[in-house]
């Protein structure tokens, strides 16, 4: 009789609800804006004229591209989704859009997100997508996610190359600058990822993902993220006095770094009740300030230096 | 004949018609968008658009 019953289940047609707001929400629209913004500062600093048109198509494909590793990274995680708090609301553990559908729609994107840049733009812009989302979506959230501690730091690598893959779209090859904005962003990730994860470790514990803190525990990840952010603020200074970024940014870059350095100092000081809870939110708000003025910083230059030339 | 007979296979719902509806909707702009595009960057790059080196 169960048989049967379940049967029936099975031949009985889902329809779908999903809306257009749920197919956007598996975009990861506040990731991708991070990724907008930083391609296009790549596109910004690269030497060479772009035609306008050429410049919207490379951050549309870039952006479309990131949203298509958004929505295979939940069609893979929806299962942990379901157990943490952050992310239940995703539109597959809320039962809006099933794992296929949302399997064919990422790889749909990326498919036409990766062909229409290399088509339209540059092959090598288009391959370097191609591995951008390869490296998300297989590298980081299938094999390293749910293996090791140090998730985050490889993985990283992935949202750090929107500017390299914009900055080939304009100049078809590679060069020492978009390289820095590269290892900027992929020395950014940890500080503000395991600051996250400081104050959501049960959500993660819950999901068993071995981020750092789950693994190693709290006070571990705090020396992690002050030596990481040592790094992160010699990294992200270091183009200055090489002489591939001007003034105007190299002392902006100090000024945020030394506030980056005071918040994590301030992590790995505070280790218990309110006072750390609250040090730790700080560090992963202003994060996310010190790396789009660090951007907006180098776009600015651009944008004045193309008004008044002189400024240059 | 009796013309109230229920019609035979999968009956959507209302809330279902419209949400596929605006589904379809979004999937028209997106070729839309996708063909305006290819036009004009092929009027941009002109005869270069045929020149891709790999």
């Amino acid at each position: 009789m169960s048989v049967v019953d379940h049967n029936a289940i099975e031949l009985t047609p889902r329809i779908s609800e999903a809306d257009v707001g749920d197919y956007i929400a598996l975009l990861k629209p506040r990731v991708m804006s991070l990724v907008i913004f930083t391609a296009l500062v790549g596109l910004l600093i690269a030497p060479v004229h772009v035609h306008p048109v050429l410049a919207f198509t490379t951050i549309l494909c870039i952006a479309v591209g990131a949203g298509a590793s958004g929505a295979l990274n939940m069609w893979y995680e929806s299962d942990i989704d379901a157990l943490m708090s952050r992310t239940a609301n995703r539109p597959i553990p809320r039962g809006r859009i099933t794992r296929p559908e949302a399997l064919a729609f990422g790889v749909t994107l990326a498919f036409f997100s990766v062909m229409t840049l290399g088509i339209l733009v540059d092959w090598l812009a288009g391959a370097l997508l191609a591995f951008t989302i390869f490296f998300y979506v297989v590298v980081y959230t299938m094999a390293l996610k749910r293996w090791t501690a140090q998730n985050i730091v490889i993985g990283g690598a992935a949202g750090a190359l929107p500017p390299v893959v914009a900055w080939a779209a304009a100049t078809g090859s590679l060069s020492i600058e978009p390289l820095l904005l590269f290892l900027i962003i992929f020395f950014w990730t940890p500080p503000h990822f395991w600051a996250l994860a400081l104050f959501r470790s049960d959500d993660y514990a819950r999901a068993g993902v071995p981020m750092l803190p789950v693994i190693a525990g709290p006070d571990a990840t705090r020396l992690q993220i002050l030596l990481y952010t040592v790094v992160l603020v010699v990294v992200a200074v270091a183009p200055w006095p090489l002489g591939y970024f001007d003034a105007v940014y190299g002392i902006t870059s100090l000024m945020l770094g030394s506030g980056m350095l005071v918040l994590a100092v301030n992590v790995y000081r505070y280790r218990q009740g309110s006072q750390a809870l609250r040090a730790t939110r700080k560090l992963f708000a202003f994060s996310i300030v010190y790396l789009f003025a660090l951007f907006a910083t180098l776009a600015l230059e651009v944008v004045a230096r193309a008004i008044a030339p002189s400024i240059g | 004949m009796d013309d109230k007979r229920k019609p035979d296979g999968i009956v959507l719902t209302e809330a279902q018609q419209k949400s596929r509806r605006r589904r379809s909707i979004a999937i028209a702009l997106a070729l839309g968008v996708l063909v305006v595009l290819f036009f004009a960057v092929t009027m941009v790059k002109g005869p270069a658009v045929l020149q891709r080196p790999i």
